[in-house]
């Protein structure tokens, strides 16, 4: 499952991809926010989920918390 | 004849948590009698001279002892932020290592360039690892940070010479006892803005990095009125400070808890005891900073933010991301030494509502 998040700001991306892990256990989120690393690492903390960088503002999130939003 | 600066109020509710505080009012009550007496060369001989001399020494008298300096020490700079340069690149010789924390202001990592400085990583709880290093080396040592208020442990083992940036602390934190240069700034205790205090230790550790022609650590013109005033500034807050301390800790804790359990879904930089209590970080997730500083901005109260959306180049905090706190959502809370439990009874019960508006 792809989410392009290209062109929006903080904290948008992260929001729409809270709300896309409903419904899918792993989401590839396109974002070139410069806020979307560090706040990927502080969510994933928080709400327990994982990440790994796949290249240029290109991030592999993985649904392993809480349920989100 | 200037007065203490509009503080925003709710009815009878004082509701301003941002950064930026007036003059304090001992300050501002004497501001017009430090233009009057102290308008004067104090290097030349004449009546009035003698009068701003001796003012201008009694100012220096208390900023050495509120800072924990020697009057002989004091310096004051028109321009705050020299007094980065002058306190790090004054120290460097030729085969010195710089050592700066990546929470430092950002007028230190444009010193790191020209000083090809080594970063140094910062753990989620805002604390900096400092090096051993050599007596060559520098390093700056931040007391409390500005925007977390998160408290820095000395650096005893360090070798080298410490640079001290006091700007946020001001006179809450003592110098460590290995303190090579100092930077203070004015409106950190309420003084006017437009002021710096610079120290250095020991003259044999710095050269000026500057032009200079004479063996003076600063030659540049200050308005000694303002040096006045802040001097004064300084003697009430402190005085203040230790007044309400233990209330600014309550309402500190009051904030943390209430944000834990009645909001949720929140990130707190560092903890009551390892931080100034007048100054609070927390991020809300899923919340979008410049529509909820816009929000209570439009209910009378007004808060800060490190969130991108709220800076001027669009990048989030670099204090919040080096410590992998969420950038998005962020509050800047300063509780000022004249909040009280109802004016942050009143900002929760707000924030409460209007974060409830965003998220849903």
């Amino acid at each position: 499952m792809e989410l392009d998040c290209l062109g929006m700001r903080c904290p948008l991306p992260i929001i729409k991809l809270a709300q896309r892990l409903k419904n899918y256990p792993e989401v590839v989120l396109l974002s070139d926010d410069p806020a979307t690393l560090p706040d990927l690492t502080a969510w994933s903390r928080m709400t327990g989920n994982t990440f790994e960088i796949l290249g240029a503002n290109t991030y592999l999130v993985k649904k392993l918390g809480e349920e989100v939003l | 004849m200037s007065t203490a600066g509009t503080v925003l109020r709710v009815g009878s509710i004082s509701a301003d948590f941002q950064s930026e505080k007036p003059l304090h009012p001992a300050a501002a009550a004497f501001l017009e009698d430090a233009f009057a007496r102290g308008w004067a060369d104090p290097t030349k001989i004449h009546q009035a001279s003698r009068k701003t001399a001796l003012l201008l020494n009694e100012a220096k008298e208390l900023f050495a002892s509120h800072l924990g300096i020697r009057a002989d020490q004091v310096e004051f700079l028109s321009d705050p932020a020299l007094g980065f340069h002058l306190g790090v690149s004054g120290l460097m010789k030729g085969e010195s290592h710089f050592f700066y924390s990546a929470v430092d202001r950002s007028e230190l990592f444009t010193l790191a360039e020209l000083h090809n400085g080594q970063r140094l990583a910062v753990s989620l709880n805002g604390e900096t690892s400092y090096p051993i290093g050599r007596s060559e080396d520098v390093l700056v040592w931040q007391a409390a940070n500005g925007e977390t208020g998160i408290l820095a442990a000395a650096p005893l083992e360090f070798a080298g010479r410490v640079f001290v940036d006091a700007t946020a602390s001001g006179p809450l934190v003592p110098l460590p006892p290995s303190w090579s240069t100092a930077l203070w700034n004015s409106r950190a205790w309420q003084g006017p803005a437009g002021l710096g205090i610079f120290a250095v230790a020991h003259r044999s550790d710095w050269r000026n990095p500057l032009p200079h022609i004479d063996h003076r650590v600063s030659s540049f013109d200050f308005s000694i009125p303002l040096a006045i005033t802040s001097a004064i500034a300084l003697d009430n807050y402190v005085r203040d400070y230790k007044e309400q301390q233990m209330k600014l800790v309550d309402l500190n804790a009051k904030v943390r808890n209430f944000l834990l359990t009645q909001i949720g879904d929140v990130d707190i930089a560092g903890s009551l005891d390892s931080t100034l209590p007048h100054l609070l970080s927390f991020s809300l997730l899923y919340v979008d900073a410049a529509l909820l500083v816009n929000e209570m901005d439009a209910r009378g109260i007004a808060i800060d933010s490190g969130s991108a959306c709220n800076s001027a180049n669009m990048e989030p905090s670099h204090v919040l991301a080096a410590m992998g706190l969420l950038t998005h959502g962020n509050v800047r809370m300063n509780l000022h030494l004249d909040a009280s439990e109802e004016s942050v009874d009143h900002f929760l019960h707000i924030l409460r509502e209007i974060v409830a508006g965003i998220r849903s």
